[in-house]
Formats: structure tokens, C-alpha cells, sequence
């Protein structure tokens, strides 16, 4: 073999360092629109003012006068409670999908199909499909219509205004969010541990709790997270389809929507810290990163 | 002969732990059949992807054919390696797997068709070229991998654990064919393993190495006959071993005090040993006479008899003596006598048959008594 | 069959149901000849979705054909979605690469990316709205890509980074030590190893990018992409079959383009 340079070359150089090259581009869009405008919020959440020519004067008035607000303990509730309600009723429907998907549809091809099935409506124009709910749900919708006629109500339920909206909207909104990292973490389970387990004398129960449910609780966290964190930054939800049900996020919104600007910035560096608290306690709980190293 | 790889003190950490390579210093002649072996761990396998180039090292020095490999990329080397594993592409077939290493050397067409039909019939797999790498056995897997690191003709072949995924029957086969190949191409070969049969039936010249230091560097009945360390001749061959401190000398033979009573012994070339140093006193079960044939014997010792083990072509006895010392005595299956459990016989061997070793392993700061009943 | 199985095809028929029942009403719906989105049906027409304008219709009341601002929204969104599948894949690829050897924060590096799922849409949009707002940026079609493209990197990463063949890094050594250089390495091995998986994270982006209503929002000036106008348009006007005929064409090019990629990935499959 002929040898004639034996040192490194440009393409070596840039070869030893990829790795660090190679994180170069997504930790540029990562400070650009990820970074700076979080710094930004919660920079301009400390200031009164925050016009053309940059924020003025420092205060903590927009923390004081959001924590010392009559509305500020519904507001935090309806946040908190109504974005972890929608986790749990997307866990109780999506986790056994899940489930079922890994261990119960043997075949590969009909595993695909019935993935693809769950896609499609998901693709369809979100707000249509929320409005699509109105003909089954709504005021002169078929279920209201089968329960006056029935005799069981006199007046139409209100059901897609206010919480119940909610929690119909964001479990069916968000639901792939829990199915598919559960489905993922599920498949990453080494069917031989589940037979070890049920080898050693294990009933199905705690083989399902202490081992397969166990193992893919990264997924599940991870689910979790996704539809929570949804459901926390969605305002759009709770002002159209719920009537003005009050959240975080909605005010954000409609601070922002009036330019009361360091306000909105605060509530935002609240719903903020909120997601990452909840973030924060669910690693404690799992570590998501098994699900990818 | 020249050198076809040298190495001067390499040093390699894994993080701030764990340092792989301890001051590996080592020559390979060119067309050697290498073999290095070690416990899993040792740093046998660090080394080999060192010399390949896909790691780097922290310090020292490694020179290829008298060239210094500082800074210079895996591909620009004259070596070639067969992974563990084998790392065959599984999106290739067998013939483009074989051919790869010759297309990016940039030969011709014809050529390179020439040269993987040899290459895959030097290690008996013509006629498969069509088949992806998930379509084979695993003993073929391993002779595409062997073909693929072969067919770039490079001066040093890399070999790590070449024979440690696939059956007793298959590594034979293998073991045979390596030496073969390695005879009719005469390039140099560097083979890691943990088995030491391997390393003694395969090497020109063995290297034993523990937790990142060359325990021993000779030929393979040296090591065998000659253990530098008590960890080398714990790791190559059974061996039988006892702590010992040497009471007197008598002209060439030694007494000793062992854990199994006063034991002679008549070494070569360790005459300076000063009385009261601690050793071991090591002897091979194939020198360990059973019965009549001990009662001539320099050594002699009543052990009961523990367990046995069949091999086919000779016979393991595990005898116990003393308080709680294990005897391991082999003896080949012709000669094999009507032995009972429990019961007690005598056992025996020359004294220029036992071994002292004085060194407990090249790691510093080990007592020998810890490396002799340790792991 | 045991009870197992059988359970679960009913709870699978049953999430299905649940997924499509809306989908169900809102393709019957788009038929109806009346305007309000409830039933009875009166008649079926096509008109919510062919019937040429007279020019003094509302917005709610012109066939989804002629709707001129659905076809710019659907324009936008193309652009907005092909550009952030493009950049999603480009840095989820590049990303993933770079995070699966060890190096220093990897960790930290890995949070920080999932850190662009995590920040509420809201929050970041507010903030994107500050930035510009500071350094006197026009918002564009290629800052809500940007912008979108920090929501989808996440889930494509964690899904290229779980799918990654543990023996990759294995390959690529193999192929250095026979004598390839690192561009031959990439273009031979690594790219053909995880061809599919960056395929993936391209659609991951689009179908992620297509249906985002609160980033865009936040961010975006005049019609919009499809998902932010449609969303608009329902919440100004009245509620008619019109979004429903559009709901309905937008299934039917998903369901065939979802077809088609069955069918190309059966074919990959074998």
C-alpha cells in the first residue's frame, strides 16, 4: 500500500472534531428562537414598561399583583388541574393502546395498519376536528338531542363549553402524544425479562405492574410531559371551545393581545417554572433518557 | 527481521477512572503470528483498536513499520482489523462487504473481482457472495469478516477475539485455518483472546496482560514453562499454586515452607533468592504423580481425593491437603488407575519439576499471597 | 383466542371509534345542504365544496374551491411545513450524531433540546414576539419555521436517537479501518444505516408543523398557514359545513398520501 501523506488532512481535522461541529447547527437555532426569547421574557417580567426603545424601570410589581390577585388561585387551578386531568384520561385511553398494540397484535402488518389508522384523523386540520365534535356533543347535537327526547333532560347539557370542553378536547387532541412513547418504550422491552418474570411463579398482575409497566415507565413519563406541557402553552382551546375558561395561558394571551407586555412576561415565567417544576419531578421519578441512550 | 509494530510506553485513560494502558511497551516482527491474551478488561482489546487507530492514545509512542502514528487517521494506516463482532455491513452483500476495503483503495473493476473470489476462497466461503450478512451462520460471518480485513492486504492484521462467538467445533476449524492463512500470506497477525489453548496452540509469540500492563512477552512454551508472574502462570495453563517461604538452600535445592508442609524445590536460574522471602511454589498438574509412582519423588504429600473431571483425553483429580489446599493432578486417560472419592493417596513430583515465582504480577503494590488465593 | 386478545380488539376498535367519530360527522356534514353544522340532514349537495361564489357571500358561506385565502393559507402552510421537515431533519440528523458519542453535557445538551418542547407555546411565542419586537424583525414564513422547528426537533430526536443501531459506531470504525476516509465513511455506511430514521424526522417535522395553531399564532402576520386561518376563520364567523368539506379534502390527501408512503415502506420492508 502506498502511503504518502500520513497526516492529517483537513477532512481528518474536521473528522476528529464532528462531534462538536456537528452540534453546531441545532444549538444555533436552539439560542435563536429558544434561548434569547426565554431570556427575554423573563427579563422584561422584572421591568414596568416594555416599549420600541427596550424595557424601562425594574420592578417586581408584575409578580406581586399576579400572586396577590382574587383570580390568581382559580386561575393556577384550572391550569394545573385541568392540564393534569387531561394527562391522566389521555393515559387511561392511550397506555393500554399502547399495550395492546405491543403485545397483543402479533402481526407487524397489521401493527402498521392500525398505526396509520390512528394517524389519519391527525392530520386532519386540528380546529375542524375540535368543531367536528358539535354535531355529536353540542348544544342541538345527537347526544343532547337522544337525551331530551328520551326524556332524561329538559334543558341541553352544556357539554362542549367550559371544563368538560377540556377535558374532550385535549385527551382526543393530544392522545398520539401518550401512545406513542409509551408504544416505544414497550417495544424497547426484551421479551425474555417478562418471561423471567412469569418463569419465577409471577401472577399477571404483578408481572404487568413490576415488570412490563415498570420498564416502560420512561415512555409513560415521557407522555406525560408531552401532554401536559400542551396543554399548559394552549390557550387557544380554553378561549374558543371552552367559553374563556381561565388559565395561564389564556391570560398570557390576552395580555399580550392588549400589550400589557412585562405582565404577560411574568405569567409566561410562571408557566414557565411550572413546566419545568413538573418536569423536574417527573425525572426525579423516571429518567426519560433510558428511552434513548 | 524488522519491526513491524513498536510501542513505547503508551498510556490510555478511559475519563479520569479507569487508565486502560499502564506504560505498554512492546515490539511485534514483521510476518509474527501475535497473540496477546488477558481476562476480559485487560486492556487487550483497547490496545488492538489503538494500533487500528479508531482510539486514541494520551501518551507514549507507536510506530507501524518505523512510522510514528501520532495524529495519523485509521484509514492512512497500513493495518487492517477484523472487529469484534465482525461489524459486517449489514446493508451490503458478502461480495461487496469483502470488496469495500478494495474500493476505497481505488482499484479497478476487474481487479477487485479478482481479488475477493480469493480472499473468499482462501477461507472456504466461494460461492456465497450474493448473500446479505443476516442470511449467514455464524461461522460464516466470522470468515467474511476474516476475508474482508484479509483481502486489503495490509501489513498488520488486527484480529480481536476472532474466536470467542461461535462453537468449541467452529474454533478449531478456525484456529487450523488462521495458522494456514497466516503461513501462505506471511503478513503479520495480532490476535487478542482469553482463552489461553488459543494463545498457546495459535502464537509465535504470546503476550500476557493484566488490567493494562504486559504481565510476560515470549514464546509460548516459555511462558508456559517459565511464568514471569504468578498471574501469568495463573492465566496460562493449570497450574497449581502455594505460598511459600524459603527456609535453606542446600547447593541447587531449595526448601520451603508451604501451607501443606516443607516442599523442595531445584529452580533454574533463582539461586539469588535470600532466604525468608515469601514466594510461590507452583507446580503443573501433569507433573503430580498418583500412588506408587510418587513414593520416589522429591515432594511427597497424603491429599484426599475431592471430585475428578473428565476431558476425554485425560483426567483432572482435585485432591485436598492439609487444611483446606486443593491439588488439581491430570493424568492421561490411558494411565488413568481405580481412584476412590474420600479416600487418601499419595501424591508427588520432582523437585525439578515445581516452579518459584517471586513476582506476583506486574501491577505495583500487590501482595503475593492476595494474588495467589485472589480472584 | 384467549380473553386477552379479545379485550384487546375491543379496546382497540373502541379508541379508534373514538378517534374518528368526529371524522365520521364532519365527511356526512359537508354533504348537507343547510348551514348549520347539526342534524337532520336536509339534503346533500356539493356546493360546500364546488359551488362557484356570487361575490357577496360571506367568508363562512363561500365553497372551500373558491375560498382564495384557503388556497394562500394552504400555500403558506406547504411552505412553512416543507421548510421546517427540511431543517428538522437536517438538525435532528446532525444532532443526534453528535449526542450518541460521548462528550462533555451531553446530558445537559440533550434537556436543552427537549427543552424546545417543553417551554409552553405560549411562552415562546410571547417571547419570539419580544425578540423581534426588540431587534425590529419583520416577522416571516421562515420564522415560523424557525420557530417551529425548535417544537419538532424533540420528538424527532428522541425517535432517531431510541431507533439508532447500537453497532453503528461498530460500522463506521470497520469501514475506516478498511481504508475509508470520513466522507466515504458517512456516504457509505452512516447515511445508508439511517437513511429511514432521518426520513422519519423530515415527516415527524411536517405533520408537526402542519398542525401547530399556538406558536404560529403568536408569531404570524396576515392569512397564515391553513391551521392558524381555518382556526381564525371558525372562531370569527359562524360555523358552517364549509370547514367540514375542507376537513374532508384535507383527510382524503392524507389518507392517500399515507398510502403511499405504506406502500413505499412496505416495499422497503420486504
Amino acid at each position: 500500500m502506498s502511503a504518502p501523506q500520513l497526516k492529517m488532512g483537513l477532512i481528518d481535522r474536521v473528522a476528529k472534531y464532528s462531534r462538536y461541529l456537528l452540534l453546531l447547527p441545532g444549538f444555533v437555532l436552539l439560542l435563536l428562537f429558544l434561548l434569547i426569547p426565554l431570556s427575554m421574557i423573563v427579563g422584561i417580567s422584572f421591568f414596568e414598561r416594555f416599549t420600541i426603545a427596550g424595557p424601562e424601570t425594574f420592578t417586581l410589581k408584575n409578580y406581586i399583583a399576579f400572586f396577590t390577585s382574587p383570580q390568581m388561585p382559580t386561575i393556577l387551578l384550572n391550569t394545573f388541574g385541568m392540564s393534569l386531568l387531561a394527562c391522566f384520561i389521555s393515559f387511561v385511553l392511550g397506555y393500554p393502546m399502547a399495550y395492546f398494540l405491543v403485545f397483543r397484535v402479533k402481526s407487524a402488518r397489521a401493527r402498521f395498519f392500525i398505526v396509520s389508522l390512528l394517524l389519519v384523523p391527525f392530520l386532519i386540520d386540528w380546529s375542524v376536528r375540535v368543531v367536528a365534535w358539535l354535531p355529536i356533543l353540542g348544544e342541538s347535537g345527537i347526544i343532547n338531542y337522544a337525551l331530551m327526547s328520551l326524556g332524561v333532560i329538559k334543558e341541553p347539557l352544556e357539554l362542549l363549553f367550559g371544563r368538560s370542553a377540556l377535558l374532550i378536547i385535549w385527551p382526543q387532541t393530544y392522545l398520539l402524544w401518550m401512545i406513542f412513547p409509551s408504544y416505544l418504550a414497550l417495544t424497547r422491552i426484551d421479551p425474555d425479562i417478562i418471561n423471567a418474570a412469569k418463569v419465577l411463579k409471577a401472577p399477571p398482575h404483578r408481572v404487568f405492574l413490576d415488570v412490563t409497566f415498570r420498564l416502560s415507565l420512561p415512555g409513560v413519563v415521557m407522555g406525560f410531559i408531552f401532554v401536559f406541557v400542551s396543554a399548559l402553552g394552549d390557550y387557544i382551546t380554553p378561549a374558543l371551545w371552552a367559553g374563556g375558561i381561565q388559565t395561564l395561558g389564556l391570560s398570557v394571551a390576552n395580555y399580550a393581545a392588549n400589550f400589557v407586555w412585562p405582565y404577560a412576561a411574568a405569567l409566561s415565567t410562571i408557566l414557565v417554572v411550572i413546566a419545568l417544576l413538573v418536569l423536574y419531578v417527573l425525572l426525579k421519578v423516571v429518567d426519560i433518557k433510558k428511552l434513548v441512550y | 527481521m524488522g519491526k513491524a509494530l513498536e510501542t513505547k510506553e503508551l498510556v490510555k485513560w478511559y475519563g479520569k477512572e479507569v487508565l486502560a494502558l499502564n506504560k505498554v511497551t512492546f515490539d511485534v516482527d514483521a510476518g509474527d503470528f501475535f497473540v496477546i491474551i488477558g481476562p476480559s478488561g485487560c486492556g487487550k482489546s483497547t490496545l488492538l483498536k489503538i494500533i487500528a487507530g479508531i482510539l486514541d492514545y494520551d501518551s507514549g509512542k507507536l510506530y507501524i513499520n518505523g512510522v510514528d502514528m501520532k495524529n495519523v487517521p485509521s484509514y492512512k494506516r497500513d493495518v487492517s482489523m477484523m472487529l469484534e463482532n465482525y461489524a459486517l455491513f449489514p446493508h451490503m452483500n458478502v461480495f461487496d462487504n469483502v470488496a469495500f476495503g478494495l474500493r476505497m483503495l481505488g482499484k479497478d473493476k476487474s481487479e477487485i473481482e479478482k481479488e475477493v473470489k480469493e480472499a473468499l476462497k482462501l477461507v472456504g466461503l466461494a460461492g456465497l457472495e450474493k448473500r446479505m450478512p443476516l442470511e449467514l451462520s455464524g461461522g460464516q460471518r466470522q470468515r467474511v469478516a476474516l476475508a474482508r480485513a484479509l483481502v486489503i492486504n495490509p501489513s498488520i492484521l488486527l484480529l480481536d477475539e476472532p474466536l470467542s462467538h461461535v462453537d468449541y467445533r467452529l474454533q478449531r476449524k478456525l484456529m487450523e485455518d488462521l495458522k494456514e492463512i497466516h503461513r501462505k500470506v506471511g503478513n503479520t497477525f495480532i490476535l487478542t483472546t482469553h482463552v489461553q489453548e488459543h494463545a498457546l496452540s495459535l502464537a509465535d509469540t504470546v503476550m500476557v496482560m493484566n488490567t493494562g500492563v504486559i504481565e510476560q512477552i515470549g514464546k509460548p512454551e516459555e511462558v508456559y514453562n517459565n511464568p514471569a508472574t504468578v498471574f501469568a502462570a495463573r492465566f496460562v495453563g493449570e497450574i497449581n499454586l502455594f505460598s511459600a517461604q524459603i527456609k535453606s538452600w542446600d547447593g541447587e535445592l531449595c526448601y520451603l515452607n508451604t501451607e501443606i508442609g516443607e516442599l523442595k524445590a531445584n529452580p533454574k536460574n533463582k539461586n539469588a533468592l535470600p532466604s525468608g522471602d515469601k514466594v510461590a511454589y507452583a507446580v503443573r498438574p501433569e507433573r503430580v504423580k498418583i500412588g506408587e509412582e510418587a513414593r520416589l519423588c522429591d515432594n511427597k504429600i497424603e491429599a484426599k481425593l475431592v471430585s475428578y473431571y473428565y476431558f476425554g483425553h485425560y483426567m483432572e483429580y482435585v485432591f485436598q491437603a492439609g487444611g483446606n489446599t486443593k491439588i488439581k493432578v491430570s493424568v492421561p486417560t490411558e494411565k488413568v488407575g481405580n481412584l476412590t472419592l474420600g479416600s487418601t493417596y499419595l501424591l508427588g513430583w520432582s523437585a525439578k519439576d515445581a516452579l518459584l515465582i517471586e513476582k506476583p504480577c506486574m501491577i505495583e503494590g500487590l501482595d503475593i499471597e492476595e494474588v495467589i488465593y485472589g480472584k | 383466542m384467549g380473553w386477552g386478545d379479545r379485550l384487546a380488539k375491543v379496546y382497540i376498535a373502541l379508541i379508534i371509534l373514538f378517534i374518528y367519530l368526529p371524522v365520521f360527522f364532519m365527511i356526512a356534514l359537508s354533504f348537507k345542504s343547510g348551514a348549520k353544522v347539526s342534524f337532520p340532514i336536509e339534503g346533500l349537495t356539493l356546493d360546500w365544496y364546488i359551488k362557484p361564489p356570487t361575490g357577496y357571500e360571506y367568508s363562512a358561506y363561500i365553497s372551500i374551491m373558491h375560498d382564495k385565502n384557503f388556497f394562500t393559507a394552504l400555500n403558506n402552510s406547504l411552505f412553512v411545513s416543507i421548510v421546517t421537515a427540511l431543517l428538522t431533519c437536517l438538525l435532528v440528523t446532525t444532532t443526534a450524531l453528535a449526542l450518541r458519542k460521548r462528550i462533555v453535557g451531553r446530558d445537559l445538551l440533550f434537556y436543552l433540546f427537549i427543552l424546545g418542547f417543553i417551554v409552553p407555546g405560549v411562552a415562546l411565542g410571547l417571547g419570539v414576539t419580544f425578540m423581534f419586537r426588540l431587534f425590529g424583525i419583520e416577522s416571516s414564513l421562515l420564522a415560523v419555521a424557525a420557530i417551529l422547528t425548535v417544537y419538532t426537533v424533540p420528538f424527532g430526536l428522541i425517535l432517531m436517537m431510541s431507533r439508532f443501531d447500537p453497532e453503528l459506531a461498530t460500522y463506521e470504525y470497520a469501514a475506516s479501518v478498511l481504508k475509508a476516509s470520513p466522507l466515504s465513511v458517512f456516504r457509505r455506511i452512516t447515511l445508508p444505516l439511517i437513511i429511514f430514521e432521518v426520513i422519519s424526522a423530515a415527516i415527524i417535522g411536517f405533520l408537526l408543523s402542519w398542525g401547530e395553531v399556538i406558536r404560529t399564532q403568536f408569531v404570524m402576520k396576515g392569512t397564515g398557514t391553513l391551521a392558524t386561518y381555518i382556526k381564525n376563520e371558525l372562531s370569527i364567523n359562524p360555523i358552517t359545513p364549509k370547514w367540514f368539506a375542507a376537513g374532508t379534502i384535507i383527510a382524503i390527501v392524507a389518507f392517500i398520501g399515507l398510502a403511499i408512503f405504506a406502500y413505499i415502506m412496505s416495499r422497503r420492508v420486504r
